[in-house]
């Protein structure tokens, strides 16, 4: 029997559709200590990947490394290739504010700017359009729509967006995101920090999203990564263990690392 | 064996009660020392205020609210008034600050967003060694160095280029004396400078990095975070530093008095020497002979005061009407 190369491990069995992203032999650096080692995996258009594995196995630090946010510190770098359309975007040449209107990013806990709600979304939209009063309004009405949550705001978009609650704001940072019209949304653990009624919410929102985004998920919590995505993968010290559809890595997984994980032996 | 415990059992209850009494003891002690000590704040502002108005008491009296309004300051006919200083105090002050503000806040957002590790505390120091020179030194500086350099290229520059446009040519008209008010201006704009750019770096510093890297992440560059992120985030912080920096404008004397020229007088040109009232005070306080003459001195201090307090006061106001619009 031959032996299994990582990128045969890491291939899902079902990649017939379009990468949107690949990642090619893509280490990183914290200063001197390596947070990623010879990361390789391909994420299909519109659909949910998730990133799963104990703290500090460098899921984050995966996920921030495709739209480029770690370049704000300075001892922090990445080798390798990230593919975004079969462009590398860690490529000297890219231009990093035009990648990250393509790659959105919500955070952990919500961030709203410290402006109106409507500004909040209206805000990174004006970067980069020059839009009328009247359709910039269908914009927001629209990304806050797709948020869920112009019912809830609809009569006070002038109020100030750290005048919601977390699980609003979150949406709002959702709103925010979308109103952009990105190609890719990141997701680093969104409903962390929310309440179980919040996170339903945004995981129906997931849901949705993916008719039209390609989205990255980083979770902790293994049961979201089972309810929202299409692939998952596990990683564990910097490195990607295992990757592959979803119920395949929660019934089935190749790897014992992975069974252990997903039973709660370690992490 | 029960007995014993119980007895035990109630020594360690009274030696518990006897340290909780011991504490209770202590604990009013401290209460009551830092009550006094708030306490003693509002008797030293009151006992300030109290006194000055005391002492101005006399020449508010003769001159009542002409003294604020008339430019006079004659101590030969007796005949004083503060509107010169007043005005010296306030455009000397306005003008370091319009200069200061801005460019404070672009150091601290060089240092905070743009800076090279290796530069950036180097030039911290630099900023915060500026607010450690005494301001004498600044005085003598801008006397022997700044001014004549002001008188022999600047002015000159400045009226000529100036000569034909109506308004800035009586703003900025000759002679070039190198002293006067906005000399004087510059040197306070150098002196608040470090206040206020180690205020706005500091609370730049309290910015989430998650809030900016979400800016970032919708695509904005440096200046659109900076400009519509962190600036709107900290404004209360930064307008902190702005109200210290005033207020040390204001208050400013010994700086002043070495380069305003110390007139009476009020005119449109900014090149013109003026005074400001403290340093009127300052300078005149070791020759003021009659009671008057020092009751008038007085009376400027206390008008510094007022000065002071409806700066800060306006302030308060202006933050808590940003504060419930943003809804922050």
């Amino acid at each position: 029997m031959k032996p299994m190369l990582s990128t045969d491990l890491n291939a899902p069995e079902t990649t017939v559709e379009k990468a949107k992203i690949e990642v090619k032999n893509l280490n990183f650096y914290y200063g001197q200590s390596k947070a990623l080692k010879d990361i390789n995996l391909s994420l299909p258009e519109r659909s949910v990947t998730a990133f799963i594995g104990p703290s500090g196995c460098g899921k984050s630090t995966l996920l921030r490394v495709l739209n480029r946010i770690y370049e704000l510190y300075p001892k922090q770098s990445a080798e390798g290739q990230v593919l975004l359309d079969g462009k590398n975007i860690l490529d000297r040449s890219q231009d990093l504010n035009l990648l990250r209107t393509k790659i959105g990013m919500v955070f952990q806990k919500p961030t709203p700017f410290p402006m109106s709600i409507y500004e909040n979304i209206a805000f990174g939209v004006r970067l980069y359009e020059k839009i009328s009063k009247a359709e910039m309004d269908s914009r927001v009405e629209q990304a806050l729509k797709r948020a869920a949550l112009w019912n809830e705001v609809k009569d006070k978009l002038n109020a100030s967006g750290l005048s919601l609650s977390g699980g609003q704001q979150q949406r709002l940072c959702i709103a925010r995101t979308v109103a952009v019209k990105p190609e890719v949304i990141l997701l680093d653990e969104p409903a962390s920090a929310l309440d179980p009624l919040s996170t339903a919410k945004i995981e129906e929102l997931i849901d949705e999203l993916q008719a039209d985004y390609t989205i990255v998920i980083v979770t902790h919590n293994m049961q979201q990564a089972a309810r929202v995505s299409r692939q998952t993968a596990f990683m564990y010290l910097g490195e990607l263990v295992e990757f592959d559809r979803t119920e395949k890595i929660f019934t089935s997984p190749r790897e014992k690392r992975t069974q252990d994980y997903i039973t709660g032996r370690f992490g | 064996m029960t007995a014993v415990s119980e007895a035990a059992t109630s020594s360690a209850m009274r030696t518990r009660e006897a340290t909780v009494r011991r504490f209770a003891l202590t604990d009013m002690l401290f209460r009551t020392a830092t009550r006094l000590s708030a306490i003693l704040v509002l008797v030293l502002l009151g006992g300030v205020a109290i006194s000055l108005i005391a002492g101005s008491w006399e020449a508010l009296s003769k001159f009542g609210f002409s003294f604020l309004t008339t430019e006079a300051w004659n101590p030969v006919t007796e005949n004083f008034g503060a509107l010169a200083p007043i005005y010296g105090t306030i455009v000397t002050s306005a003008i370091a600050i319009l200069i200061a503000v801005p460019i404070g806040i672009g150091i601290a957002v060089f240092l905070t967003e743009l800076c090279p590790r290796p530069l950036r505390r180097p030039i911290g120091i630099a900023v915060e060694l500026l607010a450690g020179i005494p301001s004498i030194i600044y005085g003598i500086w801008g006397l022997f160095v700044f001014a004549p350099f002001l008188q022999t290229t600047v002015q000159p520059l400045v009226i000529w280029l100036f000569k034909g446009i109506p308004g800035l040519n009586s703003l900025f008209a000759g002679p070039p004396y190198g002293i006067g008010l906005l000399t004087s201006s510059l040197i306070l704009a150098i002196m608040v400078l470090p206040f206020i750019t180690s205020i706005t770096k500091d609370v730049f510093d309290t910015v989430p990095a998650v809030l900016k890297e979400s800016a970032y992440g919708i695509g904005c560059t440096t200046w659109e975070v900076t400009r519509r992120v962190t600036i709107p985030y900290t404004r209360v912080g930064i307008m902190g530093g702005v109200m210290l920096g005033l207020g040390r404008a204001l208050g400013e004397t010994m700086a002043v008095t070495f380069v305003i020229g110390n007139a009476h007088r009020i005119s449109a040109s900014l090149f013109a020497p003026g005074t400001t009232i403290s340093a009127t005070i300052a300078n005149e306080f070791t020759e003021a002979d009659g009671n008057l003459y020092t009751s008038s001195l007085v009376s400027l201090g206390l008008i510094l005061f007022i000065i002071t307090f409806i700066i800060l006061a306006v302030a308060r106001y202006m933050l808590l009407r940003i504060d419930s619009r943003t809804g922050a």
